[in-house]
């Protein structure tokens, strides 16, 4: 770890007036001082926004609105996102583990860096931390790595489960600069790898997330988020699935469907959406649905299976939401 | 009246002081004298698997804040390696890189924090040589093992036979199989970690540092740095978490002591966790192949078991996965065992938790259910019908082997007569479930070594139980103390043990199961002999009421001597007398009964899983393991030795892996998230069950060992049990969702 300065600003004035280049905010701290510590990240500045008033989670006419500084814990406990969007409630539940939880924000999860591992270990080289000094993942050992939206320089997952679901949910975040402020799809707000996979997602050089919006729908309250990994608990996932359908009696009205771990970002599954948009729940349609999921991958040596196992995976949540209808 | 603790459920004489924090771990301890002040080391390892350092720019790290010493290839501490202990160089005396993660330089400053960053300002250049990583294409050597060890390759063969070749061939049915499993690490919760501290002229050494075995780590420490082995001193009281990689003394401890000695400052040295995963051992990959042919009726007429482990250059640690499972477990009239190294350019390795037997077993167990499946036999069955009464190839029989009842109890609990042989026939819901066994077959015997252990009695009627064997969370210090009480029949709570420091008398070391089984005569010795002396005292002291009396005439029960007609407690004899104590200090050690037996701790585990149906995962929902170890000392930490020894097992079969580069050497998952064990969630509640076999032979109380014993077997009843729900054999270690897919 390097030394910095550290601020704690007490509005958002303050602390984007302190957002110089170097800077980093600190949320809760789970990722960023982590990779602090590991030298993978080294702010010249740190920026502690937690006095900042980006907070609550409130559910009116537009959506469910949630600061950018809840903590994780906390979203997932609440009443109202229980019961209308059980997935975002899922996929925090099955993140991490509960002292995490109760650590880390809904910020700083969409924000959080990759957990591959020359990502994260500053001996070997790694074009995303360090541009220009290449993938070791590409011909190393690549089991959890993507395989949609992979490019040449970088084959990382993204891995925030939440951001999975408020994806599939068609999310908005909000964000400001000393500048102004501005509202970005979460659907868009990440950026594939292509040849500069260090940049990430759209902000800009000391923006700051302020919180998010997930609009009301039809789809929300029955949705489900599926993870799947090696142990049951305190994993990233090798792949999930965000899940939410609008019945009409046994027929699928329409779906919304995004994936985890297979993709260099939180990954739309339109074709799949639209397979299934009018269809009877059967496993029939879901088997016809699921078969272009993984169109498009380009598998590496150790990570083929993340193909088949993302249709199943998406059969085994349309399954289970069929069930539990 | 007093209840002997022997065999109950007793807590932890420690317990206490673990979970309130009291207990102190090696990087807990301040320096003993306050006014010196404490300096912290940290250490900088190799980004390259073999070649050589060329150069190394340190200027950076020596001008760094707080920094007061760089030590490297070019700035020496004239460490001496140790040859037959541990690995065999030192480091930091020659530009030689061996392996990746090896230690090349030792930053020490004011602060760890320091002494960290300034290590991230070294910069090293190497001479880069190709380094041999491949377990598969490196050439084959035979694993001979130190003088002691039995012999790597064996062959037993019936009378007319030629070959094993030959009685392959002549079986109605034979099964081939070849397995791998990666290298596993201990991943001890407690990061190694050592303060070092020495007197004023520099002449007496005092580490804190954890140890399986003290004696063994003051010794290589002493070797280490050039002085007697009378020079140190190792404190260990508390060890957080040992497996077998805190057997071996690594170099922490004599780095730190060497700049200790050189700075003339305390200096605590802890290891970062990425560190632990190459600067301490790990258990070799190994690639095994099993043959057995059997008759249509499942009945072996040869066993054959292959191994090739992954042996590094630096050393230590030989791979025999054979001895204990193929050449013990079942009667076979024709038997071969050959088991070779592979040398490599990889970290020491170590004896991690059953270290052998853990691979062999998980081979031999797996290609059993095999030969099950093959002769449509069922496994439990299977395993009767070749059930050993002595091991093959010579008369030797058993201590005490109970293997058969533990099948039997075993099924019986567990609901093995469920089971459908057909595998992918029971589905609950989106789940396959399937059941699986396989045998647990541990050593059991006493340490060949002499150990020693002390008793003393106080005029406070309590008493004081030492020996310096450790305590690494196994309970062997509620251990000690049960075995004090139950010898001198007085309450638990007036005996104080002792253990894990070189000041005591030396202890057996905490390895192989044996720590109590070789612990519990010692004590009892020093008990009896403690007695004789309070006895001594009570008839010569001119104060005693039995001045002048007989021996015969006083006999000792439940803390009295009695005698001619009165009565007293050995605190009111010493008190009468003026004495503060009487003490003995014994010496034990196995006699020839030792050589005349085998000794093995048995058991039979069953396991359930479940796999889901469209994604794969397996998941453990059913386990029960039914051991035979002789007489129970503590039934709570028997019972959680077990259970730590089952989640080891499973762990194994399902998670544990940290694959190695072979183009780089690098390990790719050398920190606690990407090198998995099983978390609570992964664990149902475990089944654990002991048959009250007190074992005649081995000590009096006939106590056998049991911390190793249910890693044995438990890896292939998991692998046997996805078998039988999926019908897909995976030989290839760990199985993970993507090789049921
Ligand atoms: C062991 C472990 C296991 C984990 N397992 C999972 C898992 O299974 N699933 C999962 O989804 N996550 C997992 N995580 C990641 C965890 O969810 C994230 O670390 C956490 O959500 C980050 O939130 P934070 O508030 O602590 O962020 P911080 O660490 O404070 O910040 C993270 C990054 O975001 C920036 N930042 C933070 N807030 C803002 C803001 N408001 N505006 C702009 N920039 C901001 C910071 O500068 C930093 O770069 C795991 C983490 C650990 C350590
Ligand atoms: S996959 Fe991406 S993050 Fe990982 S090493 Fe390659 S460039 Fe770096």
């Amino acid at each position: 770890m390097r030394a910095y300065t550290f601020t704690q600003p007490r509005s958002v004035r303050e602390a984007l007036a302190h957002a110089d280049a170097g800077a980093a905010f600190l949320a809760g701290g789970t990722t960023l001082v982590d990779l602090m510590k590991l030298d993978v990240m080294a702010p010249t500045r740190v920026v502690d926004i937690n006095r900042l008033p980006l907070r609550g989670i409130k559910l009116d006419r537009d959506g469910l609105h949630i600061g950018a500084l809840e903590r994780m814990s906390d979203v997932a406990a609440d009443r109202n996102v229980r019961r209308d969007y059980p997935m975002i409630a899922q996929a925090l539940e099955l993140s991490a583990s509960a002292q995490l939880r109760n650590m880390a924000s809904i910020g700083g999860n969409l924000l959080q860096r990759t957990r591959c591992g020359y990502f994260r270990d500053v001996t070997t080289g790694c074009n995303k931390r360090e541009p220009g000094s290449g993938c070791p993942a590409m011909t190393g050992f690549n089991r959890t790595h993507a395989i949609l939206g992979t490019s040449d320089a970088c084959v990382a997952t993204h891995p925030s489960d939440l951001a999975v679901a408020l994806v599939a949910l068609g999310t908005d975040v909000h964000l400001a600069t000393a500048q102004g402020t501005r509202t970005v799809p979460l659907d868009t707000f990440y950026a594939l790898p292509g040849s500069t996979p260090h940049v990430e997602n759209v902000l800009r050089p000391g923006e700051l997330v302020t919180g998010i919006t997930v609009p009301r729908s039809m789809w929300a309250p029955h949705s489900v988020y599926l993870k799947i990994r090696d142990r049951q608990s305190y994993e990233f996932a090798l792949a999930s699935a965000a899940v939410a359908v609008e019945w009409r009696g046994r027929t699928i009205n329409q779906a919304r469907i995004a994936v985890g771990g297979v993709g260099t970002t939180p990954w739309r599954l339109p074709v799949v959406e639209r397979a299934l948009a009018g269809q009877l729940a059967t496993a029939d349609t879901f088997e016809a649905a699921v078969r272009t999921a993984a169109d498009g991958a380009r598998p590496l040596a150790h990570n083929a299976f993340k193909s088949a196992l993302l249709r199943r995976t998406l059969v085994r949540a349309f399954t289970v939401l069929a069930q539990s209808r | 009246m007093t209840v002997s603790p022997l065999g109950r459920d007793i807590d932890r004489v420690d317990g206490r002081a673990k979970v309130t924090g009291a207990a102190r771990y090696s990087a807990d301890y301040p320096a003993s004298d306050p006014t010196s002040k404490m300096a912290h080391a940290y250490l900088v390892t190799s980004t390259i698997a073999r070649g050589s350092i060329s150069a190394m720019d340190t200027a950076a790290a020596q001008n760094a804040p707080g920094v007061i010493g760089v030590y490297s290839p070019f700035n020496k501490l004239g460490l001496r390696p140790m040859p037959g202990i541990g690995e065999n160089y030192a480091p930091l005396e020659d530009t030689q890189v061996r392996f990746r993660g090896q230690i090349i330089a030792m930053v020490v400053a004011e602060s760890s924090r320091q002494a960290r960053d300034a290590a991230g300002l070294i910069t090293t250049t190497y001479d880069e040589q190709q380094p041999r990583t491949s377990l598969a294409d490196e050439p084959r050597v035979p694993a001979a093992g130190p003088p002691g060890q039995p012999p790597p390759s064996a062959t037993v063969l019936a009378p007319g036979v030629d070959s094993i070749e030959a009685a392959l061939a002549a079986s109605d049915v034979v099964v081939e199989a070849t397995f791998h499993q990666p290298m596993q690490h201990a991943v001890a919760m407690e990061p190694h970690a050592v303060l070092a501290e020495w007197n004023s002229d520099r002449t007496q050494l005092t580490l804190y540092s954890g140890a399986q075995l003290p004696h063994l780590g003051a010794m290589a420490a002493a070797g280490r740095l050039g002085v007697p082995p009378t020079a140190v001193r190792l404190i260990s009281p508390y060890v957080g978490g040992g497996f077998g990689s805190r057997v071996m003394p690594w170099y922490d401890a004599a780095l730190a002591a060497a700049a200790a000695r050189q700075l003339n400052r305390p200096v605590r040295l802890v290891l970062a966790r990425e560190q632990v995963f190459t600067v301490v051992g790990h258990r070799s990959a190994i690639d095994q192949t099993i043959k057995l042919g059997a008759s249509r009726d499942g009945v072996l007429n040869a066993v054959s078991h292959v191994t090739d482990a992954s042996m590094p250059f630096v050393g230590y640690r030989h791979m025999q996965p054979a001895v204990d499972t193929s050449a013990v477990l079942y009667k076979t009239p024709n038997l071969s065992i050959d088991q070779r190294h592979v040398m490599l350019d990889v970290p020491p390795t170590c004896a991690m938790r059953a270290p052998t037997e853990a691979p062999g077993s998980f081979a031999l167990e797996t290609a059993m259910d095999e030969l099950a499946i093959a002769t449509g036999i069922d496994p439990v069955e299977l395993r009767l019908r070749n059930y050993a009464t002595a091991v093959p190839g010579t008369g030797l029989r058993w201590s005490s082997k109970h293997l058969d009842e533990c099948y039997r109890v075993g099924a019986r609990r567990f609901g093995w007569s469920a089971r459908r042989a057909e595998p992918r026939s029971r589905v609950d819901g989106h789940w396959l479930v399937g059941m699986g066994m396989a045998t647990a077959i541990y050593p059991g015997s006493r340490r060949p070594e002499p150990i020693q252990a002390r008793v003393q009695l106080f005029d406070d009627d309590t008493a004081v139980v030492s020996s310096a064997t450790a305590d690494t969370g196994t309970g062997a210090l509620t251990m000690l103390a049960i075995t004090g009480a139950h010898e001198l029949g007085i309450p638990l709570r007036r005996v104080t043990p002792e253990l894990g420091d070189t000041a005591l008398p030396p202890g057996a070391p905490s390895v192989a199961s044996a720590g109590t089984s070789t612990t519990v005569p010692a004590v009892e010795s020093a008990a009896n002999a403690a007695i004789a002396e309070l006895v001594t005292v009570a008839i010569t002291s001119p104060r005693s009421p039995w001045h002048g009396a007989n021996r015969e005439d006083l006999t000792y029960e439940k803390g009295k001597l009695h005698g001619k007609g009165r009565s007293m407690s050995f605190g009111r004899l010493l008190t009468t007398v003026g004495r503060r104590n009487v003490e003995a200090t014994v010496t034990a050690q196995p006699g020839p009964e030792a050589t005349q037996y085998r000794y093995h701790s048995f058991g039979a585990h069953f396991c359930e899983v479940r796999v889901n149906r469209y994604t794969g995962e397996p998941r453990v929902t059913r386990f029960t393991t039914v051991v035979d170890i002789g007489r129970v000392v503590n039934a709570q930490a028997t019972r959680s030795q077990i259970v730590g020894g089952v989640i080891f097992g499973i762990g194994h079969a399902l998670l544990e892996d940290n694959p190695l580069e072979l183009d780089t050497g690098r390990l790719a998952a050398s920190n606690m998230a990407d090198y998995m064990v099983p978390v609570n969630a992964d664990i149902p509640d475990l089944d654990v069950h002991w048959l009250d076999r007190p074992d005649p032979v081995i000590n009096n109380l006939g106590a056998r060992g049991v911390g190793e014993l249910g890693t044995v077997g438990s890896a292939a009843a998991v692998g046997n049990a996805i078998y039988n729900a999926t019908g897909i054999r995976v030989r290839n270690l760990p199985i993970t969702l993507d090789k049921l897919l």
